[in-house]
């Protein structure tokens, strides 16, 4: 417009500016180059409703909205003095007061005016547009509107050119790839993705290029949080000319979706999995009474294919005599809501396919489901069960008639020790009658001479809850012969320990008690023959040691012999050399004296003994073996220990045999000192111990049989030293033991009782 | 021979030690006594006529065994030996091992004297042996080396011609080595050289 009327001033001077101006159908203004108003044409003052005069000077400018006057004024007089061309918006005032958005531009015109006075002149013309403006302001809002639209989007908006830069992502598309505005514009998938990722998204990308319309597709992604799933469309965007200028992308994640999906198929599964293979057969019927499930136990249950049952009534399960029940039963819940039966774990009889009648136990389930109710039953085959119980019923009387039939005597008492039961093994073996046994009847049975120990025994058992065990004579009717008896008993206790009842047994043990004793007497015999056996080991020994003192004797007294032929005997080495005769002489008498007193054959003749002389005497028969194997012996003997009764000759038997194994067992060591220590002292229990230790090789892996009989690891030994030491040892009331020695070889152990305190 | 010999005696009972000591006494002979095999061991060898009265059961080492030891130590005294409890298969192997006698105690006194005579007079006489054969390779060593040449050559019975062919020289000259050489060894004839000869040379023996 501006152009319009500058080129139309500039073509024909003849023309009357202000004529033309008053015909354009925009509103202008005349001013003078100081701004001041020469002139409105009519659209003008039609419009504001003003009068030239209030229009001149600056008077036009207050036709504009008061919110946009400040910033044109200064814009319209910077513009003055540089005469360039000035355009500005502003809202002005009608003459109904009503404001009009106005597109307000200034032209500078070079006027012939009357007179022919030429003069610079400003026109200002103002066109309304208000009409764009408000086409403007709702493009705005509906821009606002999709952006809020797109950002507030749970699925990821992205928006690409055709050659893949991005040029708009959502919120969540920046959230899940977790990048801003400024990184994405422009860039490409293969600067975001991993590549392999990168070439699928864009595969599709090429897809929506070639068909040029939407594609929809599932799409698995890895993100920080693991595997997605999500639905995607792409959709191409065309341009004026229909040419593909842009694709849009929308993904929408469904992978909470899914897992919710695989959650309830997993419990819908394991429901469905629970009901097949339960072993209890489950039944659903329906309000008519008509079976409408049947799980596969119910095949094995009851013999019907589940499929078979579908649609008939319940009633098949039961037999004939409760359907009438069962109906009754039934119409009557369905009518009243009231129950016949519990419904809980009820003991029912139910019948097979084949007939048969069993035991079961059912539950009832009710579901209402439209409308309708569904009613399942749990059936359980109890027959095993019932089968069992009365298993253990006839196993209890099978007892009953065990502890009557066994052959063996049986008692029980109160926890108080009174006898409330005897068998009748008892009865037939006392001759007495169970009200005779009763109490403390039992003790007329007792020799005289045990009564005491025995009721000391039974009363020290009852009152400490120690278990019971005690031999005695007891009289037998049949012969009325006391005979040895063994009677043990243990206290049967409830969960709180006390004791409720005491039960026991009697054995006659006369017959082994006798054989126990002509056992022992052979064993006498073997421990006299492997004393001998232990005498021929040592014999080389022992002659040497008998023939040292002779040779001596026969020496001195050669020699004197022969001093006395040359007639050159000086009577003071005569004496000497019968003085050391007589010296070798007793020392011969004193081996052989020891030797016999070892080999002869004595019953076992206890005395109390000091265990350390016996001891000492052992190794001063050991002597020279200990002496020729270069054997060192550490004597640990604590002084004034108690006496022990015992056999001498025994005790020195086992001794011996121990201290020769001990000297046997160092013959393979080299390199440590040969060693042999004896101890002796009291152990924890008051008992008198004596240990004899070796450094040999130790007892190695057979130390388990060192103690049975013929198990020997010597050449030319017997086996018989060891198991004959342990049973002189234990003859005696002692223990035989045998441990590793550190740091290497063996330790024998045996006790023997302190004699004060086993006076037998 | 007038050196007064020395009868070692090793026992481990001191009333035997001393009895014997008295006994040997008797009959005019000295005796050192022992208590165990190691302390005989550690005294100087001796260089008068010696024998070994030893028991078999010796504490540590035993007879036998030491007697095997005194053989590897090149140590040759005739052994007594004594035993408390022999048997014969120890016995044959003292014996055999060169020990003189095997007597069991308590034992007649004559027989332990008797045998300690016997082990004295091998003792000696292996001494005279080994002296004799020290005196013979002393003289042969006085030799020079082209008489001793000659005089191995005159034992192995060449004749001087044959000699003087070997040795590329003449036979006069060989015939002059070979009486200067026997004037050195002492020897009358060609009989009594070669025994000499066949002495030196022979490597020493045990001369029990």
């Amino acid at each position: 417009m501006n152009a319009e009327i500058q080129s139309a001033t500039q073509t024909s001077e003849q023309l009357d500016l202000q004529m033309l101006i008053e015909t354009i159908p925009a509103m202008v203004v005349c001013a003078l180059p100081d701004g001041s108003v020469e002139f409105a044409n009519r659209a003008w003052q039609e419009y504001t409703g003003g009068s030239l005069q209030q229009l001149r000077g600056s008077g036009w400018q207050t036709a504009i909205h008061p919110d946009d006057i400040r910033g044109f004024i200064e814009e319209w007089n910077a513009s003055l003095p540089t005469g360039k061309p000035f355009a500005a918006e502003a809202r002005m005032r009608r003459a109904d007061g009503q404001y009009h958005w106005f597109l307000i531009r200034k032209a500078l015109a070079v006027s012939p005016n009357r007179g022919g006075d030429s003069s610079l002149r400003t026109l200002i013309a103002c066109e309304e547009i208000d009409e764009r403006k408000q086409f403007e302001a709702r493009l705005h809002q509906s821009e606002t509107q999709l952006q809020a639209f797109l950002e507030n989007s749970p699925s990821m908006i992205f928006l690409k050119d055709r050659e893949g830069r991005y040029l708009y992502a959502n919120r969540e598309f920046k959230r899940v790839v977790g990048i801003t505005e400024e990184h994405i514009n422009g860039k490409r998938d293969n600067e975001l993705f991993s590549g392999e990722q990168a070439s699928v998204f864009q595969a599709s990308d090429r897809q929506v290029l070639e068909a040029g319309e939407t594609i929809e597709f599932e799409q698995v992604t890895v993100q920080k949080d693991g595997q997605h799933t999500s639905i995607v469309q792409k959709f191409p965007l065309f341009d004026a000319d229909d040419e593909i200028y842009a694709i849009g992308g929308i993904v929408a994640d469904i992978t909470e979706r899914k897992r919710e999906e695989s959650a309830r198929r997993y419990i819908e599964e394991s429901h469905r999995l629970i009901v097949e293979t339960a072993s209890d057969a489950v039944v659903s019927m329906d309000e008519t009474g008509a079976i409408r499930f049947a799980n596969p136990s119910t095949m094995r249950i009851f013999g019907y294919d589940p499929t078979e049952l579908i649609g008939k009534p319940l009633a098949v399960l039961m037999p004939e005599w409760m359907r009438k029940l069962h109906d009754a039963g039934f119409r009557r819940y369905l009518a009243t809501g009231q129950r016949h039966m519990n419904w809980q774990g009820t003991e029912l009889t139910a019948l097979r396919k084949n007939g048969e009648e069993f035991p079961v136990e059912v539950s009832f389930g009710e579901l209402t489901r439209d409308g309708h109710k569904v009613f399942t039953g749990f059936i359980r085959d109890i027959s095993a069960r019932k089968e069992a119980e009365e298993k253990l019923r006839a196993s209890e009387r099978t007892l009953r008639e065990l502890t009557e039939t066994i052959p063996q005597m049986l008692w029980s008492a109160e926890p108080d020790g009174a006898i409330d039961y005897c068998n009748q093994r008892v009865l037939d073996y006392t001759g007495l009658s169970a009200e005779q046994v009763r109490g403390a009847g039992w003790m007329k049975t007792v020799h005289r001479d045990d009564i005491e120990t025995m009721s000391r025994a039974w009363t020290a058992a009852v009152s400490s809850g120690e278990p019971f065990q005690q031999e005695f004579r007891c009289l037998r009717a049949a012969d009325r012969a006391y005979r040895w008896c063994i009677s043990r008993a243990l206290p049967q206790r409830d969960q709180s320990g006390r004791i409720i009842k005491w039960f026991g047994t009697v054995v006659d043990l006369h017959d082994w008690k006798e054989a126990q004793q002509a056992l022992q007497m052979t064993q006498a015999e073997l421990a006299r023959v492997s004393r001998l056996t232990t005498m021929g080991e040592l014999a080389a020994s022992i002659a040497h040691e008998v023939n040292q003192p002779l040779t001596a004797v026969t020496n001195n007294g050669s020699a004197c012999l022969r001093l006395l032929a040359n007639r050159s005997l000086d009577p003071e080495v005569l004496r000497r050399a019968l003085e050391e005769i007589v010296a070798d002489g007793t020392r011969a008498s004193a081996v052989v004296a020891r030797i016999r007193a070892f080999i002869k054959k004595a019953p076992a003749e206890t005395s109390e003994l000091d265990i350390n002389e016996v001891i000492q005497e052992v190794l001063a028969l050991a002597g020279h073996e200990l002496h020729k194997n270069q054997v060192l012996v550490e004597c640990q003997l604590t002084k004034a220990l108690p006496l022990v009764r015992a056999d001498r000759i025994q005790l020195q038997q086992v001794l011996l045999n121990l201290i020769m194994n001990g000297i046997e067992a160092t013959m393979g060591v080299t390199v440590q000192p040969r060693a042999l220590s004896l101890e002796s002292r009291i152990d924890e229990s008051g008992n008198v111990l004596v240990a004899v230790r070796d450094s040999g090789a130790g007892l190695g892996p057979e130390a388990d049989r060192l103690f049975t009989p013929f198990f020997t690891t010597k050449a030319n030994g017997m086996g018989m030293g060891l198991p004959i030491s342990r049973s002189l040892i234990e003859s005696h009331g002692g223990r035989l033991w045998a441990t590793a020695n550190s740091p290497h070889g063996a330790v024998f152990w045996f006790t023997l009782p302190a004699a004060g305190e086993n006076p037998s | 021979m007038s050196v007064a010999p020395v009868i070692f005696v090793v026992d481990d009972d001191p009333s035997v030690r001393s009895s014997l000591r008295f006994l040997l006494s008797t009959v005019g002979l000295h005796a050192e006594t022992f208590d165990s095999a190691d302390s005989f061991l550690h005294k100087k060898p001796s260089d008068v006529p010696s024998c070994l009265v030893l028991d078999v059961r010796l504490p540590g080492l035993s007879g036998l065994d030491f007697q095997r030891e005194l053989a590897s130590r090149d140590i040759r005294i005739p052994i007594v030996f004594l035993t408390g409890h022999g048997d014969i298969p120890m016995s044959v192997r003292a014996i055999k091992a060169g020990a003189v006698e095997f007597l069991t105690k308590p034992f007649r006194d004559q027989d332990l004297l008797d045998a300690v005579r016997v082990a004295l007079d091998r003792d000696r006489a292996r001494r005279e042996q080994e002296k004799e054969v020290a005196d013979l390779k002393r003289r042969f060593d006085s030799l020079t080396s082209r008489e001793q040449e000659v005089i191995s050559l005159v034992v192995a019975g060449m004749l001087n011609k044959q000699i003087a062919a070997q040795l590329g020289t003449a036979e006069s000259t060989v015939k002059v080595q070979r009486s200067r050489a026997m004037e050195k060894m002492h020897s009358a004839s060609l009989a009594e050289l070669i025994k000499m000869i066949e002495k030196v040379k022979a490597p020493s023996k045990a001369a029990s």
